[in-house]
């Protein structure tokens, strides 16, 4: 319960009524201190030196993870953690970085969100796993962009032009604008929400989509070249010159496509 | 002692065979050391496998002829046999077993021929006897496995589900509440997609895109279940 205060700042409690000495002023600042550093959400930021095609590696356990290009030669990495005795120890490999949350915590029982904010050259391959949380990419022209979410979280990778790119959770939407490289490998797959993939009108890729019937939507993409398997759950054939392969699964939800 | 010597003791320890001061030492040990507690949990989960699986087992194909085979190779092994007089009074039976068979390349080869044929037929007579059982076959683009095959793999691959889902729940007390409830959350999605394509295929047993969406999310479950049971 509250204490009361009265003119003179001396504190009352309501069910006892006993007074508190103005002595316990510093002992009750004293435990505020402590109890709002406890609640307090640590932030760690560093900086590592990269060339152009670096490849950086996250495991989280809990908490969103964001990447973003910048023009400078080096990695920076932001992270705010809930509890403050987390291990964090990012680990420098001779293609990048590899930060794995998991294996730095194995034998903490609660580590709670930790929430990422990385910072790569565009030309960086980022590889992210998380058991939950929502991932976001943006503006990344490397080799690989991969993002998995085992169970329930977002995934959104926006101006991305990877030559591959996996995306997958089992709960959350999927979104995808960017580009397919000729030749390159794409593959989509949520258990239940939205997959949509936004692509320029001139794209190519063969594409194998498959969700429930009457949910995916080809919009503009769609041509007579197309064929519906599986009383319309499945929908493959090719858009343009059909370089590029595209998967796109999803068990429950909708598959949309969009003309940028 | 140190860690490794308790291990070693931790099958022991288990089946109830220690000294009771051994036996005193060991769960001391435990008490005190996670790894020890860890390992003593995992080897108590395969043995309580094992023990609720007793007597299942994947069956061969032809058992008599791997018998027969494991029977020819032990018998390779041991040293040869002086041949034995054949009593008169013996039937044709044993005269045929302990007759010494000595064949030359033509006989051989003629042996080898017949044994071909005689396969051959067996295998004719018993494909289209199968199809016969069958009477259908899916007229989809590319061959499709018969329902038996998919309630086979159905059937192992939920053995797989069974350990690492057995694993999860030992673990699961430690979780917190947020934890517990997005794992049921995304494990009931996996569920719904496994039960809607065994609907499917309970209707149409040749459905291509059913069987490929259950195997997909049968693994998914498998995957999902082996990346939360290592928390």
């Amino acid at each position: 319960m509250l204490p009361a205060i009265d003119p003179q700042m001396n504190f009352y409690f309501p069910v006892t009524k006993k007074r508190v000495s103005s002595a316990a002023l510093p002992a009750l600042f004293l435990v505020f201190v402590i109890v709002s550093g406890a609640f307090a959400q640590q932030r760690v930021s560093r900086h590592y030196p990269a060339g152009k095609n670096v490849r950086i590696e996250l495991k989280n356990l809990s908490g969103t993870i964001t990447v973003e290009s910048w023009a400078r030669d080096e990695i920076r990495i932001t992270a705010t953690m809930d509890k403050p005795a987390v291990h964090f120890n990012p680990r420098q490999t001779d293609t990048g970085l590899v930060v794995d949350i998991v294996a730095d915590n194995r034998d903490r029982r609660d580590v709670g969100d930790v929430n990422f904010r990385i910072q790569v050259p565009s030309r960086s391959s980022v590889d992210l796993e998380t058991r939950s949380g929502q991932i976001t990419v943006s503006n990344i022209q490397g080799d690989l962009v991969r993002a998995h979410v085992w169970t329930s979280g977002d995934i959104t990778l926006s101006g991305v032009n990877a030559a591959r790119v996996f995306a997958s959770n089992t709960t959350g939407n999927i979104f995808f604008d960017g580009e397919f490289a000729s030749g390159g490998t794409y593959e989509f797959k949520s258990g239940r929400g939205t997959i949509t993939l936004q692509l320029p009108a001139n794209c190519g890729f063969h594409l194998m989509a498959t969700a429930p019937a009457q949910k995916i939507k080809m919009g503009d993409f769609w041509n007579t070249g197309m064929k519906l398997l599986g009383e319309g759950r499945r929908i493959t054939g090719d858009v343009g010159d059909g370089r590029a392969s595209v998967t796109v699964t999803n068990y429950q939800g909708d598959i949309k496509f969009l003309r940028r | 002692m140190n860690c490794q010597n308790y291990q070693n003791l931790l099958s022991d320890f288990i089946d109830g065979s220690l000294t009771p001061e051994d036996h005193r030492d060991v769960a001391a040990h435990i008490n005190a050391c996670g790894v020890c507690t860890e390992t003593r949990n995992d080897l108590d989960a395969i043995n309580g496998f094992c023990l609720e699986h007793r007597g299942e087992y994947e069956a061969v194909p032809n058992e008599r002829a791997l018998w027969l085979r494991i029977s020819n190779m032990i018998e390779a092994e041991l040293p040869a046999r002086v041949p034995s007089a054949i009593p008169a009074n013996a039937g044709w039976w044993f005269r045929l077993m302990n007759r010494s068979w000595q064949l030359s390349f033509p006989q051989l080869a003629a042996t080898a021929a017949a044994i071909i044929i005689v396969v051959s037929i067996f295998a004719v007579v018993g494909s289209r006897g199968f199809s016969g059982i069958g009477g259908y076959r899916a007229s989809g683009l590319a061959p499709s496995l018969g329902s038996g095959n998919v309630k086979e793999r159905y059937r192992s691959q939920q053995e797989v589900i069974a350990y690492w889902n057995e694993r999860v729940e030992m673990n699961k007390a430690r979780w917190n509440p947020q934890m517990r409830e997005t794992f049921d959350k995304n494990m009931s999605v996996i569920d719904a997609a496994v039960n809607d394509s065994m609907r499917q295929l309970t209707q149409n047993p040749h459905d291509e895109v059913s069987e490929e969406i259950l195997n997909a999310a049968l693994n998914d479950k498998v995957e999902l279940l082996k990346e939360f049971a290592a928390l």
